[in-house]
């Protein structure tokens, strides 16, 4: 049912799930890339042109895609230069926590509809939590 | 500015309504997916647009020219495949190419040679003795050099591996530039190949037009709900709201439905006082899923 999609071309990673407006999803992968590091201040970030092609969505989606990011303070617009990948924006701890609400949702939802309790999935959240190791 | 302009458009054939007061918009740059049953009325739609049926009555507008007045000059700015697109068979493609090259000004060598190296045809046989993918793709090549202001497609996925999809979908993508955009309009079967491509989605039932809409408010407004009750007992309400579809109690404890006007919390509130006491999700839908909530429930619409 999901369709994993990978794309080496492009400085980030997007998986495309069925479902969801794909602007979305683009927006959230780029935040992420950002927000985790992947994608450092001053990158410069694919054009609208290449963002369509290499993503395979419409070229107004991937305009929508790179006029929400700069708005909202991710990618930064050089006339001449073209898109760099701007500091993440202040406040970005929230941005963060934001950026995993979804995935938070599912797994509350069904640990409910599994009849798990509260206790239960943070005891499961706390030993996946020790398993991975992770660079700071 | 809209690039195709449909206005109470009907065509019969015998007495028999293909398509039916359709009234259809498409803007101009947008990628716009027509979807619908087979016998919806897509192709007639198509051919209605590029002015190779005529209507029964109402009018279409085609790049802000009527269609049964475009002529020559109409044409070299719309590029068509249909879904059995006849080729010249007894040409090669290098001399289909040169064919067709003279007739239009704008042509551009350089778009032609890339498509040609990503296409990877064989250049010297006759086109009668391609695969119906290289035809397809041969087909493809005559039209997109020209980088027409409007593109038709009819079924252009259908039949064809995953392949040569990506490499029509990377193809029609090249011919836009900023300042003059490619409109699209496609219609087809494979509707998973369009989801991701399309910006724009119309749906056909019966020769009407069900819904046109961009596809990220086609999209929020679809949700499929799942009820979960604590224990056996969440019924379904006597009178369910107007914008629940496809009501049905999957469990004891357990309904599902369709929502085709979801607007967030407090449509999730709504619901929530629809069954008291029970958890409720709201999941996105598929646009496969979101067409077949359509087709499923009759009573289709002229109006958009």
């Amino acid at each position: 049912m999901y369709q994993y999609a990978w794309y080496t071309v492009l400085p980030f990673n997007v998986t495309f799930l069925p479902g969801e407006p794909v602007y979305e999803q683009v927006i959230y992968a780029v935040k992420k890339a950002i927000l985790s590091g992947n994608l450092e201040p001053n990158a410069r970030f694919p054009s609208v042109r290449s963002l369509s092609q290499e993503l395979k969505i419409s070229p107004n989606t991937a305009h929508k895609v790179v006029m929400a990011l700069t708005v909202e303070g991710f990618l930064a617009v050089n006339p001449g230069i073209g898109t760099l990948v701007a500091r993440p924006p202040a406040g970005s701890a929230g941005d963060r926590t934001a950026l995993l609400n979804g995935d938070v949702e599912r797994l509350v939802f069904e640990a409910r509809q599994l009849g798990l309790g509260e206790d239960q999935v943070l005891a499961a959240v706390r030993r996946h939590w020790r398993k991975i190791s992770f660079p700071s | 500015m809209n690039a195709i302009e449909c206005e109470h458009l009907t065509r019969l054939f015998g007495r028999f309504p293909a398509v039916n007061d359709l009234n259809l918009t498409v803007p101009t740059g947008s990628i716009f997916a027509l979807l619908g049953a087979n016998g919806a009325g897509k192709t007639t739609t198509l051919k209605l647009i590029l002015n190779l049926l005529h209507p029964t009555s109402g009018d279409v507008r085609v790049l802000g020219c009527g269609s049964t007045k475009m002529g020559k000059e109409a044409f070299l700015r719309i590029g068509y495949v249909a879904e059995d697109q006849v080729l010249h068979d007894w040409m090669t493609l290098d001399q289909m190419l040169d064919y067709y090259r003279p007739f239009y000004p704008r042509w551009d060598r350089d778009l032609e040679r890339r498509l040609r190296t990503m296409f990877d045809l064989p250049p010297n046989r006759s086109l009668k003795k391609l695969s119906r993918g290289m035809r397809m793709k041969g087909a493809f090549l005559s039209i997109l050099p020209f980088r027409p202001e409007l593109l038709v497609l009819d079924e252009p996925f259908s039949g064809l591996d995953p392949q040569v999809r990506d490499e029509f979908i990377e193809g029609l993508l090249e011919i836009g530039d900023t300042d003059r955009p490619s409109t699209v309009v496609v219609s087809s079967h494979d509707i998973t190949e369009v989801e991701r491509l399309a910006d724009w989605v119309g749906i056909l039932a019966e020769g009407r037009l069900v819904t046109a809409e961009p596809m990220p408010a086609l999209q929020g407004r679809f949700r499929r709900i799942e009820v979960v009750g604590p224990g056996a007992g969440t019924r379904i309400p006597r009178e369910p709201g107007p914008a629940w579809r496809q009501v049905e109690a999957a469990a004891p404890n357990v309904v599902h439905f369709v929502h085709d006007r979801f607007a967030g919390e407090p449509t999730e509130r709504e619901i929530q006082a629809a069954f008291p006491g029970t958890s409720v999700k709201a999941s996105p839908m598929t646009l496969r899923e979101i067409f077949l909530a359509h087709i499923r429930r009759a009573p289709p619409t002229g109006a958009h």
